[in-house]
């Protein structure tokens, strides 16, 4: 291959992923994905045990942490709307076959953009959030694009940038905020200045949508929502879905068939920065964090994000649910310190859990190739290049 | 006949080398195998005959340990043999050349030969070991050459030579001839015969070109539908009763004669009806050759005055460092169908490559209708009137985990789509017609080009590509791997196509197909055109002369 029909994630990897795209998956990767599930979950158990504690009590911590009562189904929320809004970006990408795993900086980059705008301009009303969520996915679809642009001159691999591009953008936040007429917060006094933003105003803030006694329902998870439809219906229903898919399926064809290649594949990750980037808005504006811009502040959102996209197998749609349950792992996280298991194991769990859904549909399909004696030269076409990697 | 053939015809019948009973495979619904009995005889070409998707390749993976057998039998001399394993078909003398190369480009000979020993490498040894074999049976061949810089002959070459080097009694040839010129088959015959004759060994020949087994195998078993259908001595039988047994009704039609592997013989073109054919040296001066465009007259051109359908100018294309196409050149006018003849790997793929926009020549132009075409834009070929089937369909014809409906609109999107939403009650619309027009098999349009045939696979390309409503169509290599029906169905497509005004050219490493289709042949040799001559004129000698660059 002359041409980069790549698109710089990698063949390899990219024909692995492709696993992951839907497609006809049969009951043998249902049945597969259960018992992993299973798998996964009486590890975790023995893990938990293993460290000293219950895990009856663990599970009970985290449902108690995030759906026990509605104030804890609050937090859930919170937490699952800009998971879902990386989500959907990342669905963006990987369909059109590049593999985007910057959106923790990608995050951060948008929060970034987002409190410039909602501390430094004077725009007043509901206006200023509308702006800031712009500037927030202009922001970040730009930096993801960079990483396009590096491809395009230098050939430089697309995983890699988009990983590398998250240690400079977290250089460039905690930049920011250290510097005092960039973003850091004004000196009141003698009292010592910390490494963040001022807290933004209050009309900088997402609120809630509609009164439910007890329940927030915030502006964030509407937009996320709203996001993950418009893209799933993108996807299926549009031309430039379509060509996001050939693009992602067969680049050689989709050139072939008249698609810009690298202008489409270019455009699909800045969307998916884009995405992460509005994300890092809803983080900032929203209450589950502080509303001021601080160097913790993505809390590995990006790449939780990026896990849920992989669970979700790239349907907008499935990311949902999806988002939700990590949404729970990360609000109920939080309490199961309280039962004396350490909550790093959450983490553990949730790897767990990701490898579940994650490794059945390519075990399957690995499977099946090895079991039919009868490839078709499409296998056969599919498998070489495999190997000769694998050998250089 | 010849005197051994007579003497192994007054030799008592010994014991087969390999035998097998009742061997039955089913893949699901599909019964690949079914209930076949084979003997194989030491000391005798057998040939295996059979359409793609008879059944012979996976015959021959049972025997060699890969597919594992439903039921049956295989004996080994007069023991039963339970192959599970590549290396217990080996252990047993069991030997296989397969049809794609399975050699890596980036090593050399002699380690290419070794790959897959065990225990330490002796490179002196294992050298001195490829010179013996390669002397032993008259495969020259440097050990120490990289096989990147190989030609496909002697990349066939070393497979034999890694073959023959375990020394097996049983040796399985599949397609072998696919990628070898005339001569290099001969030569690979005659290897053949000496393994056989002298060393008694058995050879099993898979093939479906009838002129082929006819002229190489001492025995020759017909498979259908995964059932042998016919057996016989070769001597004993025509290649008309063959083809007959192979696809199961009589041949006449000559499309399907060159599906087949046999020359047109029907008398219907002058290439018949010529005279004793001269020696190509003598006629070289009749054959316009590339590099001097100034002799481009007469019969080789198509009618002065018309404005050429596609017109390719001087295409040089250069590929990491190497020259793949050098100054190219070819006029195809409307309504004709130009076969460019030449052994894969002289530049084909990479003119289909071109032609696909997947390519950009170094220099030279393009032309559809008059018109250069901006070959940077993506899409310009296909709007400026060039449909194309491409070689490899799966790398560029078709995405094969979207759904037929999706291929056949893919290059049109417009037809389908208004405001950028896809209209499915359009596209279906469309992709139901194609596909009754077409001919295309599927339980429905949802269904993903992955799960049909390779001749439905190919019908979809055809058929997106004809319903643009092309001035010019490529046709790479259009009948690989199709059966019989497909590939005269191909025939009568292109020809069609080319009787309703559509220049058609015709890219293929098949002799017969060139020549039962094409009304001027072009050879194309190390990238470059090494002659252009009217198949009125084209004979297997002239034309072999040419693919060996004899006149360039």
């Amino acid at each position: 291959m002359n041409e980069r029909e790549d698109l710089g994630s990698g063949d390899v990897l990219r024909r692995l992923l492709s696993n992951l795209n839907p497609g006809p998956s049969g009951w043998r990767t249902g049945a597969a994905t259960i018992l992993a599930l299973l798998v996964a979950l009486t590890l975790s158990s023995l893990l938990i045990a293993v460290t000293g504690g219950s895990p009856v009590a663990s599970v009970e911590a985290l449902f108690q942490g995030s759906m026990s009562d509605l104030t804890a189904w609050s937090s859930t929320l919170l937490y699952a709307a800009p998971l879902l809004l990386v989500a959907v970006g990342a669905c963006v990408s990987a369909r059109s076959g590049l593999f985007n795993i910057g959106q923790e900086g990608q995050v951060l980059i948008g929060a970034l953009a987002a409190a410039w705008v909602g501390l430094r301009l004077a725009i007043t009303g509901p206006l200023l959030i509308v702006v800031m969520l712009l500037a927030a996915g202009l922001a970040a679809g730009g930096w993801a694009g960079l990483s396009s642009l590096m491809y395009r001159l230098r050939g430089v691999n697309v995983v890699v940038s988009t990983l590398l591009m998250t240690f400079v953008a977290q250089q460039i936040v905690a930049y920011a905020v250290n510097t005092p007429w960039l973003l850091q917060e004004s000196r009141i006094g003698n009292a010592i200045v910390s490494p963040q933003s001022n807290p933004l105003p209050s009309s900088a803030l997402l609120g809630s949508i509609g009164e439910y006694p007890g329940l927030q329902i915030n502006a964030g998870l509407i937009i996320a929502l709203i996001a993950a439809v418009l893209i799933a219906v993108a996807i299926s229903r549009t031309t430039w879905g379509f060509k996001i898919t050939m693009l992602g399926r067969n680049p050689l064809a989709a050139k072939h068939a008249g698609v810009r290649v690298t202008a489409l594949g270019g455009a699909a990750l800045a969307v998916s920065g884009a995405f992460a980037g509005l994300a890092g808005a809803v983080l900032l504006a929203s209450p589950v964090g502080v509303n001021r811009l601080q160097p913790g502040l993505s809390m590995n959102i990006g790449w939780d994000g990026l896990l849920v996209a992989l669970v979700a197998r790239n349907r907008p749609l499935a990311a949902m649910p999806v988002a939700l349950l990590f949404g729970v792992l990360r609000s109920g996280g939080g309490f199961l310190a309280a039962t004396g298991v350490p909550s790093f194991l959450v983490d553990v769990v949730k790897a767990l859990l990701v490898l579940a859904f994650v490794a059945p549909p390519v075990v399957v399909a690995l499977a099946r190739r090895r079991r039919s004696g009868d490839r078709t030269a499409g296998a056969r076409r599919e498998a070489a290049p495999v190997a000769e990697e694998a050998i250089a | 006949m010849t005197i051994d053939e007579r003497a192994r015809e007054l030799t008592p019948p010994t014991t087969p080398a390999l035998r097998l009973r009742g061997i039955s495979k089913r893949y699901g619904p599909v019964v690949a195998s079914d209930g076949v009995d084979l003997d194989v005889h030491h000391g005798e070409i057998h040939g295996l005959l059979g359409e793609n998707g008879a059944g012979k390749s996976t015959l021959m993976k049972i025997l060699l340990g890969l597919v594992k057998r439903d039921s049956g039998t295989i004996l080994r001399g007069e023991e039963p043999a339970d192959i599970t394993s590549p290396q217990e078909a080996v252990a047993l003398g069991i030997g296989m050349v397969h049809q794609h190369f399975s050699l890596i480009d980036a090593l050399t000979v002699w380690e290419n030969v070794i790959l897959g020993d065990t225990g330490k490498i002796d490179r002196t040894a294992a050298c001195r070991q490829v010179e013996e074999v390669s002397r032993r049976y008259g495969l020259p061949i440097d050990p120490l050459a990289r096989v990147d810089r190989l030609s496909a002959g002697e990349r066939q070459r070393v497979e034999l030579i890694k073959c023959l080097r375990r020394d097996p009694s049983v040796l399985i040839l599949d397609e072998p001839t696919s990628v070898l010129t005339q001569a290099e088959s001969a030569e690979l015959f005659t290897v053949l015969r000496q393994v056989v004759r002298t060393e008694d060994r058995a050879v099993i020949l898979i093939s479906h070109k009838l002129a082929e087994i006819t002229a190489a195998t001492d025995r020759v078993t017909v498979l259908r539908k995964g059932r042998v259908v016919f057996h016989s001595e070769t001597s004993a039988t025509t290649p008309q009763e063959l083809a007959r047994q192979m696809v199961g009704r009589d041949v006449s039609l000559r499309a399907e004669g060159a599906a087949l592997g046999l020359l047109p013989v029907d008398g219907g073109r002058p290439a018949d009806t010529g005279t004793a054919p001269d020696t190509a040296l003598d006629t070289a001066p009749d054959i316009e050759t590339g590099t001097a465009p100034d002799t481009e007259t007469g019969t080789a051109s198509p009618a002065p005055g018309v404005v050429p359908a596609l017109r390719l100018r001087d295409l040089t294309v250069t590929v990491d460092g190497v020259t793949a196409l050098s100054d190219l050149s070819l006029d195809i006018a409307p309504g004709e169908i130009l076969g460019l003849y030449g052994v894969e790997g002289n530049g084909q793929s990479v003119l289909g490559d071109l032609l696909s926009g997947l390519v950009l020549p170094t220099s030279g132009t393009v032309e559809v209708g008059g018109r250069p075409v901006e070959l940077d834009r993506p899409g310009a070929l296909h709007r400026a009137g060039l449909g194309i089937i491409p070689e490899d369909r799966h790398s560029s014809g078709v995405v094969l985990d979207m759904s037929i409906a999706e291929n056949l609109v893919m290059k049109s999107l417009g037809d389908v789509s208004g405001r950028g939403f896809i209209s499915r009650r359009k596209m279906y619309g469309i992709a139901r017609r194609l596909a009754a027009e077409f001919n295309i098999v599927a339980p429905s349009m949802d269904t993903p080009v992955r799960s049909l045939s390779g001749g439905n696979q190919q019908r979809v390309v055809l058929a997106r590509e004809l319903s643009a409503g092309p001035s010019v169509l490529v046709a790479a290599q259009p009948t690989h791997g199709l059966d019989v029906g497909a590939i005269e169905d191909m025939y009568q497509r292109l020809q069609d196509a080319a009787s309703g005004g559509v220049a058609v050219l015709l890219i293929s490493t098949e002799l017969e197909e060139v020549m039962a289709l094409a009304s001027r042949i072009a050879v194309i040799c190390s990238g470059r055109i090494t002659g252009v001559l009217p198949t009125g004129e084209a004979t297997a000698e002239r034309l072999g002369m040419l693919v060996g660059g004899v006149a360039a």
